[in-house]
């Protein structure tokens, strides 16, 4: 016997999974055919066409987006060798290690935080810049939205990356550049991972080879870096940036469109 | 500016379906449209994605009607062409006219 409802499954995911506003009509039309002389495959068919087509809709729509936050993303492991340079110069964690704990951990990972969050803006800055000199019209809401946003991104796919490698690297040996800078804070001080410590300059030569004098000087190839490691380590900004950026991105196409 | 781009070929369908159908065309007998002529299945999300990229291009417009239990309360979209879409219509006609009258001179030319 033919089913005369199609199956509530399928018509949730067409309400909730479509990206964009809900298309009411699009919902109406699938259940006045289904109702008429259509199957439940033929149902289901639409439902997941209907979710691909406002996917890739979406990408398209955001193309733009999504190409910034790839390249600002890729400068990532320059960012943090820049750090990584500052460091050895001031010397910041030795004396953040003096305090007692809990201060010495909130201080470290805050500015690790900071930093990160200060190059992530940087970013998001840099995307609006043309956009504000062609409107000359700052719409301060949306923007402090999306800064406020970006935020806890970054907080899950941090504490994701710091999470992960615990679980998967629980009693190995590891090499210490073969861990995501994020990640060695987990690695350090909550997993039971023995990290075969080298100085950075060893690092560096077995990174890129011996031939690079002076490695720090030259930014170039970290850039180029594209290992698991440092597609890892380019991951929490690529997310935080791209979806930072979307829903100011959406706001400003629905405006235009109004 | 939609006077120098032309409609590919599925948009080009959803429109000709759309000024058949008259004060009926929304997304049923549009699919219906489509299908009939293609002979085969069309995915209902695909043409409201091409009908907003035409409404988006200013060449269709779209009104809701009232909703009706049969579709489980979910009105309809009744979508018209506007003159622009008229236009676009009239001169993808006559270029692909053009180039098809000139076919067979070319293959005339061949033999």
């Amino acid at each position: 016997m033919r089913q005369t409802e199609p199956q509530s499954a399928a018509t949730w995911m067409l309400e909730h999974l479509t990206p964009g506003p809900r298309n009411e009509a699009l919902v109406g039309d699938l259940l006045e055919e289904f109702r008429e002389r259509r199957s439940a495959a033929w149902y289901w068919r639409q439902v997941l066409s209907a979710i691909a087509v406002g996917c890739s809709r979406e990408i398209l729509n955001h193309r733009t987006v999504l190409l910034f936050a790839a390249v600002w993303s890729m400068l990532a492991p320059a960012w943090l060798l820049l750090l990584a340079r500052m460091e050895e110069h001031f010397n910041f964690s030795a004396r953040i290690w003096r305090m007692d704990w809990p201060w010495s951990t909130v201080c470290d990972l805050g500015s690790m935080l900071a930093a990160n969050l200060f190059f992530i803006w940087a970013g998001i800055f840099l995307y609006l810049l043309p956009h504000l000199w062609a409107t000359k019209n700052l719409r301060v809401r949306p923007l402090s939205r999306g800064i406020l946003a970006s935020l806890p991104v970054l907080l899950v796919v941090w504490v994701a990356l710091i999470v992960l490698p615990k679980i998967f690297l629980q009693g190995q040996v590891v090499d210490q550049h073969s861990v995501p800078p994020v990640s060695t804070y987990s690695s350090r001080q909550l997993a039971q991972v023995e990290i075969q410590q080298v100085s950075p300059q060893q690092q560096w030569d077995v990174r890129y080879g011996y031939k690079v004098i002076d490695p720090y000087n030259d930014p170039r190839n970290a850039i180029a870096d594209m290992r698991t490691a440092a597609l890892a380590v380019r991951l929490p900004f690529f997310l935080t940036v791209l979806c930072t950026l979307w829903g100011f991105a959406s706001r400003r196409r629905n405006r235009i469109a109004a | 500016m939609t006077d120098r781009s032309y409609l590919g070929e599925f948009e080009l369908m959803i429109l000709l379906a759309v000024i058949h159908l008259g004060d009926q065309a929304y997304g049923v007998p549009i699919s219906r449209e489509i299908e009939r002529n293609r002979g085969r299945d069309v995915s209902v999300g695909s043409v409201y994605a091409a009908l907003e990229r035409l409404e988006n291009k200013g060449l269709v417009s779209s009104s809701f009607g009232d909703p009706t239990p049969e579709r489980g309360g979910k009105a309809k979209r009744f979508f018209q062409v506007t003159q622009a879409g008229l236009r676009q219509v009239h001169e993808t006609r006559r270029v692909l006219s053009e180039l098809w009258r000139r076919l067979p001179e070319l293959k005339g030319e061949r033999s």
